[in-house]
């Protein structure tokens, strides 16, 4: 299988950030990044932007919305109209 | 399977109330309605924080997030006997999410929605454009890791709902593509075309606030220099 190139790398970047690539396909990757700094930079970029979005969707539910579920829950089961 | 679906022989008066089904809750109905709660309040009650942030994400606004959430969770308390033990209950949660949303807040039909998004032509998404200079990387990786929660917050929001959701489904949940496909209902090929160019488009965004503040950034021409 013959390597892979600069474009074909790139290509599979959000692939190989999310775990869905081959094991052959990762080892042609991680081959690829060894040797080429634009796609290493490529890949450090879409890896970094990915924490900064997790980071940014930090989100924490009111403290009081388990218990209105829960009471809402209730009222249907006992008929309420919902 | 389910807790009420034992041999219990079918009661004289049976209430339909909105799909639950209570006919299967007789003889020991009132431990049975417990149970049930009980059974869903130990199950799906634990997933809702996970799914909050997904709902803020569909909604944008944190009233709107908490209404959609409270909507879901009767809805699927109203399903709960369709769930089946032991299959991914939060894939099930979101998926009830996603037609919630769709039916509530959504005047459009999903399939516009499709049309109109997935038709987006890579001209206009822009070149895969860096965020910052591209005189050097390091400058960039900088960039994106002192870029302010709130402006990555805004540029997400000003996505496209599907691109959004697909990109808050891998990115901050890190579900599997087939996961995404199943909770979206398209198929895997769009979940990934929908991911890059949800990621593409953000950048772009986020090259146009660099910029604003000053950041030294060079058009990139598609087919031109490499960086």
């Amino acid at each position: 299988m013959p390597e892979f190139n600069c474009e074909e790398t790139k290509s599979y970047v959000h692939e190989f950030l999310h775990n869905e690539l081959a094991e052959s396909e990762i080892s042609e990757v991680t081959a690829h990044l060894a040797n080429c700094d634009s796609c290493e930079g490529e890949y450090d970029v879409e890896s970094l932007l990915n924490k900064a979005i997790s980071r940014a969707c930090v989100d924490t539910p009111p403290e009081d919305l388990a218990q209105k579920i829960l009471l809402r829950v209730r009222d249907i089961q006992n008929g309420a109209p919902h | 399977m389910r807790l009420f679906t034992a041999a219990v022989p079918a009661p004289a008066i049976t209430l339909d109330r909105g799909g639950v089904n209570w006919s299967q809750m007789t003889i020991n109905g009132e431990t049975a309605k417990a149970a049930q709660i009980r059974e869903f309040e130990q199950q799906a009650l634990p997933l809702m924080p996970q799914l909050y942030g997904a709902a803020l994400r569909w909604t944008r606004n944190p009233s709107d997030a908490e209404d959609l959430i409270q909507e879901t969770f009767a809805k699927a308390f109203i399903a709960w006997g369709q769930y089946q033990q032991g299959t991914n209950l939060k894939a099930w949660l979101y998926r009830i999410m996603t037609n919630t949303q769709i039916n509530l807040y959504n005047k459009k039909t999903k399939d516009q929605a499709k049309g109109s998004i997935d038709e987006l032509e890579e001209w206009q998404l822009g070149a895969a454009e860096s965020v910052t200079s591209l005189s050097s990387r390091s400058a960039e990786l900088e960039a994106i890791d002192k870029m302010p929660s709130e402006v990555i917050k805004r540029a997400l929001q000003e996505l496209p709902e599907d691109f959004r959701m697909v990109v808050y489904y891998a990115v901050v949940d890190g579900l599997p593509y087939s996961e995404i496909a199943e909770i979206m209902d398209t198929p895997m090929g769009t979940v990934m075309s929908r991911l890059h160019r949800g990621k593409k488009l953000l950048k772009k965004l986020l090259a146009d606030y660099a910029r604003a503040e000053g950041y030294d950034v060079t058009e990139e021409v598609p087919g031109g220099k490499n960086a």
